[in-house]
């Protein structure tokens, strides 16, 4: 708040008992108030560094005379060179309608402050500002009663282009972390299709020859490697039911995954031979199929 | 090749007898079928048993019916906290002159013809004891009056207190090393199974119920040789091989086989435990597990199916998961079986 630059009068000066008990008032100016206006005044009161302002003691805001409001009283507390100092900041409210250039006055209060020596009170004393009026007493004649109407003020300017701007930046924002969102939490369209490894595994067993024991052994392997990519760990022939409970559509070739599973067992861990009759097509219509179920799934 | 024709055929009909034997079992013990198989397999591969179970699901009388099925002796120990080697040697007593008598324990008069021994609440023991029953699980031996006396067809069923911690002494690792499973017990699912524990009267009286197990019918003093048959008989692949061996090493080194498992870092969790011995045991059941299927090679599902019975309580994790129970040696196991491909 700009006060300051002047002191409008009034030190009080108390009894002996209390010489170091003073008050000041300032305010930014002394005159030049019309209706309505906020008149802004700083109260200084220095005391004994011991002393102790009552807080009930300071001024209430609300209406003081008729044409008077206080708006808002403000305190701040500081010890200065050894003083106590509190520091009002009072903002009043003038009402009156002046017709003429006038003061007006802005009344006393009381603060009670407690010292060593007892409890004292300090007066800040009633000040006056003046107060102007906003129109003549008595206004040239007009012929019409609007025309005593003051014209209103023009309406500011607004700029459409920058608040516009702006909203179709912060959409364009949280559209694109909306798709960031999407695609972390794999949100369609962003959930990856399952590869399709066993249409892999067929395509590449179309380019191949059907060779000996050693290459149909590494076939067989990489059926079971499709397999486990499938089934998320490694598939053991135990595993097959729940497998096929979880993957459904895996569920009318029951028959070949047990042949193959059989066919896989006696190959790599042994047991009888006989009655082997699985072969490289047998394996290749196997994975076929897997593909075809595969893409119906 | 006739020899070995014959030991095929012995195998096959020993088999029966094997199974005729969990079948006499389960006359006794109802809807352990998981349980009565673990505890055949460690007979038929000459190990000894932690079971770890609650009180009253049945232990006692699972390994009663066993030794009855055998046809052998059955010996029962209390672990307590003052219990010394010399209590389960030594039977003291005084005479009916007052003079002071020792004799051999029930433990050592039973030496030739016991094939359970039942040491319930093993942890209760003190190390000094844990010692004494360690040389007898690995060398099924003892020493007392002066001489060895030899165990030859003993099995070591030890029970482990796990609900209260005071006065207990926590098996070592190498106690627990020696253990070729642990198999966990607990009150059967099935209902039907349930409701006759508790309201048929055949269930509350132990004696009445052990009668209903035929004596012997798998001869106790046949176990060794047959043992020995099946771990000649039964081969392994090439492949199957290679499968354990990549097991172990998903154990031993996860991260390098590609083992991970949520909100672990599992390349300190291994901190030791998956011993040459623990994987041999490993072999050893998973053969059984195949005889006892009737086939004469091993496939995946042997090893996996017996894996965290054997493995699980050998394996040795950083103290800070260890705080948590054994359950992240379960998943890391699972884990290392999931990474880990066949053939």
């Amino acid at each position: 708040m700009r006060i300051a630059c002047l002191v409008l009068a009034l030190v009080a000066t108390l009894s002996a008992a209390a010489q170091e008990l003073t008050a000041r008032i300032r305010s930014a100016r002394p005159f030049g108030y019309f209706v309505g206006d906020l008149i802004h005044a700083r109260v200084d009161v220095s005391a004994p560094q011991n002393a102790a302002l009552s807080r009930a003691s300071l001024p209430k805001p609300g209406p003081l005379i008729g044409s008077l409001d206080l708006r808002d009283v403000k305190l701040s507390e500081s010890v200065e060179n050894g003083a106590r100092l509190w520091r009002l900041d009072l903002t009043y409210q003038n009402f009156y309608v002046a017709l003429d250039a006038r003061d007006i006055e802005i009344p006393s209060f009381d603060l009670a402050i407690s010292t060593a020596a007892g409890a004292e009170t300090v007066k800040v004393p009633a000040w006056r500002v003046g107060v102007s009026p906003l129109r003549e007493v008595a206004p040239q004649k007009q012929e019409e009663a609007t025309d005593y109407m003051r014209p209103d003020g023009s309406a500011p300017f607004v700029d459409e282009a920058t608040p516009r701007r702006l909203a179709i930046g912060a959409g364009v924002a949280a559209l694109l972390a909306f798709a960031l969102v999407a695609r972390d939490r794999a949100w369609p369209p962003f959930q990856r299709r399952r590869a399709r490894v066993f249409s892999a595994l067929a395509n590449e067993f179309s380019t191949r020859r059907a060779g000996d024991d050693s290459e149909l052994d590494a076939a067989i392997q990489s059926v079971h490697r499709a397999l486990d990519t499938t089934n998320g760990a490694t598939l053991l022939a135990a595993d097959l039911p729940d497998f096929l409970r979880r993957r459904p559509e895996f569920g009318p070739l029951r028959m070949d995954f047990e042949r193959f599973f059989s066919a896989s067992k006696r190959r790599f861990f042994g047991g009888e031979q006989l009655g082997d009759d699985f072969h490289a097509e047998q394996l290749a219509q196997f994975v076929s199929a897997l593909a075809r179920r595969e893409r119906s799934g | 090749m006739n020899a070995t024709l014959h030991v095929v055929e012995k195998l096959a009909d020993w088999r029966e007898r094997a199974l005729e034997f969990e079948r006499e079992i389960q006359k006794a013990v109802l809807g352990q079928a998981r349980v009565i198989r673990l505890v055949t397999i460690c007979i038929f591969a000459r190990g000894h048993v932690l079971i770890e179970g609650d009180v009253g699901v049945g232990k006692t009388t699972l390994l009663r019916s066993a030794s009855r099925a055998l046809g052998g002796d059955f010996a029962r120990v209390e672990g307590t906290v003052d219990m010394m080697p010399s209590d389960i040697l030594y039977h003291t007593y005084l005479g009916e002159d007052g003079r002071p008598r020792v004799e051999p324990s029930e433990l050592l008069r039973l030496a030739e013809t016991l094939p359970v021994f039942f040491f319930n609440e093993i942890n209760r023991a003190r190390p000094q004891v844990h010692s004494l029953l360690l040389r007898l699980m690995a060398e099924r031996s003892v020493s007392a009056f002066n001489r060895v006396h030899h165990f030859p067809y003993l099995s070591v069923f030890a029970d482990r207190n796990m609900v209260e911690r005071e006065e207990t002494f926590e098996l070592p690792a190498a106690a627990r090393d020696r253990f070729l499973m642990e198999i966990p017990m607990a009150a059967p699912d099935d209902e039907d199974a349930r409701r006759r524990l508790v309201f048929d009267p055949a269930f509350h009286d132990t004696e009445t119920l052990i009668e209903r197990v035929s004596p012997g019918s798998f001869d106790y003093r046949r176990i060794p040789e047959v043992a020995g048959a099946i771990q000649t008989e039964v081969k392994s692949s090439e492949a199957l091989e290679r499968y354990v061996l990549n097991l172990w090493q998903a154990l031993v080194k996860p991260e390098s086989a590609g083992v991970s498992l949520p909100d672990v870092d599992v390349s300190s969790l291994f901190k030791g435990g998956a011993s040459p011995r623990a994987l041999a045991a490993l072999a050893r059941a998973a053969r059984v597990r195949a005889w006892l299927e009737g086939r004469d090679y091993l496939v995946p599902e042997d090893v996996r199916d017996l894996f965290i019975e054997v493995m699980a309580h050998r394996i040795f994790v950083d103290p800070i998961h260890a705080l948590r129970g054994d359950d992240i040696v379960k998943r890391l196991c699972r884990a290392a079986f999931d990474a880990t491909p066949v053939p």
